[in-house]
């Protein structure tokens, strides 16, 4: 398959602790997002931040894998609810490190036990590009919960 | 203090028929984005990618890194303008993002320029969780 690229544009004014930016999607899915340093690691106050568009990216690879999996197996996915939480902290040295994301899944299908999807959802982390990555340099944990399918959601 | 980010996502279907909604989100600044492997793999259509979705966060981490290292230099910028280009291999992953940058920064010349976007791109978080990318570049310049 051919590569793919994908960029994003960034405008940002004045110092770190007092500036603000704005951020903008290259396939225009979103346009001029403001973010600031207050908001990345205090109250989000309505601002998307780096950690928060690393989550959104960590949980929609980790969708796809998910769904691949369960494809494979021969149990398509009727629902998948995936969330990913990043966490960004203080180190020891006093600079600020993503040191985890923890990724949830919950599927309603059927045809599969608990552990198998559980088994099923350890790949598809492993098989997601930024789960890899991410593993480098922090700590990435799977959870996986199936669902009844009477729930109605 | 630990900060957290959380980002929900609905899927429904098959990977390569299905797709997906980015919502909610902590700050609930992004709510409502679509996803599907066509958009990611082939022709956008407007859809974001867990790849666009990179090259923001990386491109908004290092901006704010690069304005932290200007003004402890001294050198506060007026404006700074970033890109972040992710290439992504179907079947690989990213293998690579290209860093982009312009900046209006008053009394300071080229290269000191380029070596606090050096620091920016070493230590920002996002670079720092990206580190298992083959190759992340970098591009700097001064504008006046």
């Amino acid at each position: 398959m051919p590569r793919v690229q994908r960029e994003a544009n960034v405008t940002w004014e004045g110092n770190v602790a007092r500036g603000s930016g704005a951020i903008t999607a290259g396939t225009g899915a979103f346009d001029e997002l403001p973010y600031s340093l207050a908001t990345r690691i205090e109250r989000a106050d309505g601002k998307t931040s780096p950690e928060e568009l690393l989550a959104a990216a960590h949980a929609a690879c980790f969708a796809m894998s998910v769904a691949s999996e369960l494809t494979s197996a021969g149990t398509p996915p009727e629902h998948l609810d995936i969330t990913a939480t990043v966490t960004l902290d203080q180190v020891e040295d006093g600079s600020h490190r993503i040191v985890s994301s923890e990724l949830l899944a919950r599927a309603r299908v059927t045809g599969i036990d608990a552990a198998g999807f559980e088994r099923l959802a350890q790949a598809a982390s492993e098989g997601c590009t930024l789960s890899k990555l991410i593993e480098a340099s922090a700590k990435v944990t799977v959870n996986a919960r199936l669902e009844g399918g009477t729930d109605g959601d | 203090m630990a900060t957290d980010r959380k980002a929900e996502v609905t899927w429904q279907g098959d990977l390569m028929s299905g797709n997906g909604s980015i919502d909610p989100v902590t700050s609930g600044a992004i709510g409502g984005l679509e996803v599907s492997w066509p958009a990611r793999a082939e022709e956008p259509g407007g859809k974001t990618s867990p790849e666009e979705l990179i090259a923001a966060a990386h491109a908004t981490c290092f901006s704010m890194a690069l304005s932290h290292g200007l003004a402890q230099a001294g050198h506060p910028p007026e404006e700074l303008k970033t890109s972040a280009t992710v290439t992504f291999q179907p079947g690989e992953g990213i293998t690579k993002i290209a860093l982009d940058v312009a900046g209006r920064v008053p009394g300071i010349d080229a290269g000191a320029f380029q070596q606090a976007a050096d620091g920016a791109k070493q230590n920002c978080p996002v670079s720092k969780a990206l580190t298992g990318v083959p190759e992340i570049s970098l591009t700097a310049r001064l504008e006046s």
